[in-house]
């Protein structure tokens, strides 16, 4: 098994699902509770990574980020090098990619969250911010967790995105998907297939999770 | 008008229903204004606009000289500048906290010393004792609602707003809690605006009464007022109850109570409240009347009296009669003229003691 693709895979979900998880919230309280009447382009926006093509999705990123780019030569001017092909260009696209994976049970989540209890909070003299933290946020924990982990594991698992935007540079871009691609090129099967049953087993155990999390929170987290 | 919370505004829907409102209200004590409608009228609205939960169409909101909303200014203070207390019909606990938790919740910015003296004092105002680590789910129907009052009350509002307050409890309990919530109100030096559609409720928790129909208010008086004279027929269907009259207990005899209207005595099943005084409520429907005096002055609850006014509405006619205090009984028209029903007639109007509710005042 190639372990410094599976290290490198490993790092990139997790910080996109960290990143997600700080992004994903205010775009899913907006798209909760906004009443603007366009706010349907923007939840179609969101969802747009479910049915694009992940080659569509990645050309666009490799233009937006390019040196030619106001992005990409912005991002070269401060940093010192280009965004492109390196890790931080992935784990853009990355975010990209994975958006409806958070937001979509973000904002269930939270439009499940009864409005009378955000409002008590309000006439208690709780400011919204305050109210966010103290109400929602507590009171949708496992749709936030579903949707941390599911971006986690949906990044883990990408593939176009990443040919397209991260190239194949070993320890940088290469991931656990491209790994297998390249394995079954070069015709070494029992590599392939043992990194194909390393993605498949952590997949499964991850969904597991967030499925058990869905039917009882409160049986697996220690809260009284 | 300073001293006063003054609410004069109106809320349209999408060029539809509006709603209407005029209420003033003393500031720095206890009054008790009912808002009393069927289901529908717009109180909740207005409870909610009182609030800055929801933003009027139009007019002005001012809290002693504060302004809370003014349509032309275009000022709407938020709900948290407010400091009202607003207890919602469901009371909406915080069901991830417990009794303790949901009490202290608006008192986070309190040092901790003074946070658990003032939970402390909410606990035994609200006999809560026991209850502090429970979660608002292992709580019943009269407790989740002390658990509200008390996280209301937590950070000393100056108006208290509560949205049907008692009709998420089952009878029985309804009734012990209605007594308590009128203590605790009394002893609050705080104005409170109360939502019912129950007119016992409403004359048990009132200090004044405004009618709501049609978006509008229609009567605002005393609770004895609005419900023994509404303005108009409109008010009279709106209340339901053609008679309320106060009254004081004389004597407990059985498990009946006489009590002193006016000039009149009558009888009622004994009340399950103590104290002297109530409210005597008779349906106009519960009253039958037959031609000249009483067969015998010891009978009970046969009410020698005049004749002052017959209204006929509808299939029925509605008469009132001066028996020692203003009665109105409900004939058929048939009725009426087989009686030969006229003003100034002399009748005997006979209630049932069963049929004489009492309210404590």
């Amino acid at each position: 098994m190639n372990w410094t693709a599976i290290l490198l895979t490993l790092k990139l979900a997790a910080l996109t699902a960290v990143i997600l998880l700080v992004v994903g919230m205010p775009i899913a309280y907006w798209l909760t509770y906004s009443r603007r009447r366009w706010k349907f382009l923007a939840e179609s926006v969101v969802a747009l990574p479910l049915v694009l093509p992940p080659t569509v999705l990645g050309f666009y990123v490799l233009v937006a980020i390019g040196p030619k780019s106001p992005i990409g030569h912005w991002y070269e001017a401060i940093v010192g090098h280009p965004l492109v092909f390196t890790f931080e260009g992935l784990l853009l696209a990355s975010v990209l990619y994975s958006l409806p994976f958070a937001v979509q049970p973000f904002t269930a989540a939270f439009g499940a969250v009864d409005p009378k209890l955000i409002e008590a909070s309000w006439t208690l003299g709780v400011s919204k911010l305050a109210t966010f933290f103290r109400v929602t946020i507590p009171l949708s924990l496992a749709g936030v967790v579903t949707g941390v982990v599911l971006s986690f594991a949906h990044t883990m698992g990408e593939f176009g995105v990443v040919l397209m935007v991260g190239g194949n540079i070993e320890g940088v871009t290469r991931t656990v998907s491209i790994d297998i691609y390249d394995e079954v090129q070069a015709l070494n099967y029992a590599a392939a297939g043992q990194t194909a049953l390393f993605l498949l087993v952590v997949s499964f155990l991850i969904l597991s999770v967030v499925y058990a999390l869905n039917r009882n929170l409160w049986a697996v987290w220690p809260m009284k | 008008m300073a001293d006063e919370v003054t609410a004069e505004f109106e809320k349209t829907y999408g060029g539809r229903a509006s709603i209407h409102a005029a209420l003033h209200l003393p500031v720095g004590r206890s009054h008790v204004l009912v808002l009393f409608g069927a289901s529908g009228a717009g109180k909740t609205t207005i409870l909610r606009c009182l609030a800055g939960l929801e933003r009027p169409t139009r007019g002005r909101i001012a809290f002693a000289g504060e302004t809370w909303f003014d349509a032309e200014a275009g000022v709407q203070t938020p709900p948290q500048a407010r400091a009202v207390g607003y207890l919602f019909q469901d009371y909406a606990l915080f069901p991830h906290l417990t009794v303790a938790g949901n009490i202290a919740y608006a008192l986070q910015d309190a040092d901790r010393g003074e946070r658990e003296a003032r939970v402390r004092e909410l606990f035994r105002l609200l006999r809560l004792e026991g209850l502090e680590d429970r979660r608002p789910d292992q709580l019943s129907g009269g407790q989740q609602q002390r658990v509200a009052l008390a996280r209301v009350l937590a950070r000393r509002p100056r108006l208290l707003l509560l949205d049907e307050p008692l009709s998420a409890l089952d009878a029985p309990t309804r009734e012990q809690v209605r007594g308590e919530l009128r203590g605790l109100l009394r002893g609050q030096r705080v104005p409170t605006v109360c939502v019912t559609h129950d007119w016992v409720e409403a004359l048990a928790l009132a200090d004044e009464v405004a009618v709501l129909g049609g978006g509008r208010v229609l009567q605002v008086g005393s609770p004895d007022e609005v419900f023994s004279r509404p303005a108009d027929a409109e008010v009279a269907a709106i209340v339901g109850v053609e008679t309320v009259v106060p009254g004081r207990v004389v004597e407990r005899k059985d498990d009946l109570a006489a009590l002193d209207v006016g000039k009149a005595r009558l009888w009622a099943v004994e009340p399950s409240g103590r104290g002297e005084n109530f409210y005597l409520c008779i349906r106009a429907e519960d009253v039958t009347l037959e031609i000249g005096a009483p067969p015998g002055s010891s009978a009970r609850n046969h009410l020698a009296g005049k004749v002052m006014e017959v209204r006929p509405a509808g299939p029925v006619s509605r008469v009132a009669v001066d028996c020692g205090f203003s009665l109105t009984a409900l004939v058929t028209r048939q009725a009426a003229r087989d009686l030969t029903l006229k003003p100034g007639t002399p009748v005997t109007a006979t209630v049932k003691a069963s049929a004489v509710h009492l309210v404590p005042r």
